[in-house]
This record gives structure tokens, sequence and C-alpha cells, in this order.
């Protein structure tokens, strides 16, 4: 933008607050106006509601432009979600929503009102925790031929007649790794799930990333039990240090278990 | 590119992928391939994770990011070209449930 422009644009802020579009970030239950700080996407636009009865949508006036998911972009929507989530319960809209004014805002608001009502009663008081496991294949793989008999014991042959060791018996002891490793990885993975199944409401898996990670999972937690799903986690962790990596993220809004099918289409 | 390259040059490829079946099994794959930004999704989040493992740095972070950005708007262009919905953008309540 040069600076032509940017005059140019803050003028036409100043001189009318509603010609712009608006950036939606989540939808909250509140019957009147509210501001949230000058934190906004875009170089910290002001955030502020747009009510319709009792529910809120919180947005900040933007350009009319599509917001590429950088890095920059996802922790401004992110950051003003985390503002809003530490009094509201919300539902968080999706990166990039942008309605050309105010009064698109209200007609999302108005024509959703039921299910947004409903969903923001069940999610009331429940926070998001991400959890990503990963091992460590080396580390998993020397466990696995220390505690597999039938393993080490053609691991042990095949190292004493190296010469003479077959294709066939590497092959064998390839695939024995293997099932050994997928058998391990679920093993983990559902005694997680099971030690955490008392300090959550839900869990979903999504597909994992890149080929270390054998867990990506989003947890449902009540507000109250945060303390205990957090010490259960740090205590999992412990138990797996050796063979396993732990990334724990959140709290954040329900963004794996709030599923409203909007219908938006595209204004021109 | 070999893909691409064989439907620019296909009048004088008619011989071998002489089928209009051919073509059109071709041209599905190039346009699926062209439209579909799951891949690149799959990739920033790869990209996320190795910064936070400490694999690559703040700089090369910022650097693949911005390809990453450029394949999404790629995509984005070629989606609007064919007429297919793109995310990003205004968007408004739709007039009727029609458009479901």
């Amino acid at each position: 933008m040069t600076p032509g422009e940017a005059a140019e644009r803050s003028e036409a802020v100043s001189a009318d607050n509603t010609g712009e579009g608006k950036y939606v970030y989540c939808i909250i239950r509140l019957d009147r106006s509210r501001e949230f700080g000058e934190i906004g996407i875009g170089g910290g636009a002001r955030v502020y509601t747009v009510t319709h009865n009792d529910l809120a949508a919180v947005v900040s006036d933007t350009p009319i432009v599509i917001y590429d998911p950088t890095r920059e972009n996802v922790l401004a929507h992110e950051f003003v979600n985390e503002t809003v989530m530490r009094e509201f319960t919300l539902i968080p809209m999706s990166f990039g929503t942008v309605f050309r004014s105010e009064k698109d805002v209200l007609a999302l608001l108005k024509s959703t009102y039921q299910a947004f009502t409903d969903v923001l009663e069940k999610m009331q008081d429940k926070i998001e925790f991400g959890l990503k496991i990963l091992w460590d294949r080396d580390r998993v793989v020397a466990a696995i031929e220390r505690d597999n008999d039938e393993i080490r014991r053609l691991k042990d042959e095949i190292t004493r007649n190296a010469a003479s060791s077959t294709y066939f018996a590497r092959m064998q002891l390839g695939r024995l790794v293997e099932a050994a490793m997928e058998e391990a990885s679920n093993r983990y993975v559902a005694d997680v799930h099971e030690q955490l199944k008392d300090v959550s409401v839900a869990s979903r898996s999504n597909k994992v990333i890149g080929d270390r990670m054998i867990l990506n999972a989003a947890f449902l937690v009540e507000r109250k039990a945060e303390r205990q799903f957090d010490e259960k986690v740090k205590a999992i962790s412990r138990q797996y240090e050796d063979l396993l990596t732990f990334k724990y993220t959140g709290p954040w809004p329900p963004y794996n278990f709030v599923n409203i099918k909007l219908k938006l289409e595209k204004a021109t | 590119m070999g893909l691409l390259t064989n439907i620019l040059l296909a009048p004088f490829l008619a011989p071998i992928y002489g089928t209009k079946w051919t073509l059109d099994k071709v041209d599905r794959v190039v346009r699926e391939q062209l439209t579909d930004d799951t891949p690149i999704k799959e990739d920033l989040m790869a990209l996320q994770l190795q910064l936070e493992m400490g694999e690559i740095d703040d700089a090369e972070y910022v650097r693949r990011e911005a390809d990453l950005m450029q394949r999404f708007r790629e995509v984005r262009e070629w989606r609007e070209k064919l007429g297919m919905s793109t995310s990003g953008g205004p968007v408004r309540v739709a007039e009727s449930d029609e458009t479901e």
C-alpha cells in the first residue's frame, strides 16, 4: 500500500465507520455492545460487537480483502478469540470470514439465531485442548527389539550369520518390526485416551501430520476440570517421556466440536 | 508438469492420447490438482510443526510460508476461473436454501 492509499483509507474510516467490511471472529451470548480493544486483524483494528437480541458477533472493520492464512493473520484471529474466551463461551468463526456490512452480520445472527443459541448452550463453560504425540522411531524400535522375544531372536540370528542370512530373513524381520510398531502406536494412543476419558467431555482425532506423529487429537474439557486435565496430561507425558514427545496446547475455543453449517454465499 | 505439457501439446499427440476419454481423464486429474488446497494446508501444518519442534528457524519458516501462500493464491485463481467456490473474500447469508 502506498502512503497515498493509506491516507485515503484512514480518511474513509473516520468519515464512515460502517462503510467498510466486517471481519467476524466469533459469536457470543451478550445483549449489549462491548469493546475488546485494538487487537484486530490487519494491524490492531478496534474489536467490538454487533448484537441482535442476546447474541453478539465479535467483529472488527476491515477493507474487503482476502486474508491469507499467514502466521501473523492466524495469530491475530486467534488472539482475539483468546481474549474473548476469558469471559465468554464462544463459537469460533472460520479464519478469514468477511462480511460486506453490519447489515450482513445482523442477517447472519438472525438467520442462524436458533443454531447459535443451542450450540452456545452445549458449549457453555467448555474449552478445548490440543494434544499431539510424536514418537522417536529409533527409541521405539529399540524398545521393541528389547521386549519382543521373536524379533530379538531373529535379529540375533541375522547378525550372527551376517554373510549367510537371507534376504527373506531380513524381510521377515522388517515385517515383524513394522507390525510391532503399529501395535505399539495403537496401544499408546488407546492408553492416552483411556487415561483422559474421565477428565474430558469428548475427544476427536484428526489426521496425523508427518511420519513421526501418532496422535493429533482435540479434547473438550469442562472449565472447572481444566486443572485435573492438565495434571493428567503431564502425568502421562512423564510416564512415556523416554519414548514419546507430547505437544500440548490450549485452552482453545471449541474449534473441533462446533460444526454449524452456515449458509453463506459469495457477496459480490 | 508432464501432464500439463501433454495437454498443451494434445493436438500433436493425438495418435497416442487419441481418445476423448483419455483426454477427459487427464483434464480431470489436472483440474483436481490445480483446484485442491488440501495438500497446501497439510504442508502448512507440517511447516508449523517443524517450527514448533525447532527443526527450522523463523527466517526459514517465513520463506516457506510465502511459497505456500503463493500456492494458495494460485489454487484460488484456478477455482475462480473454473467457477468453483472459494474460501476467503466477502460473504453473506445465502438468500434461499437452494444454495446449500
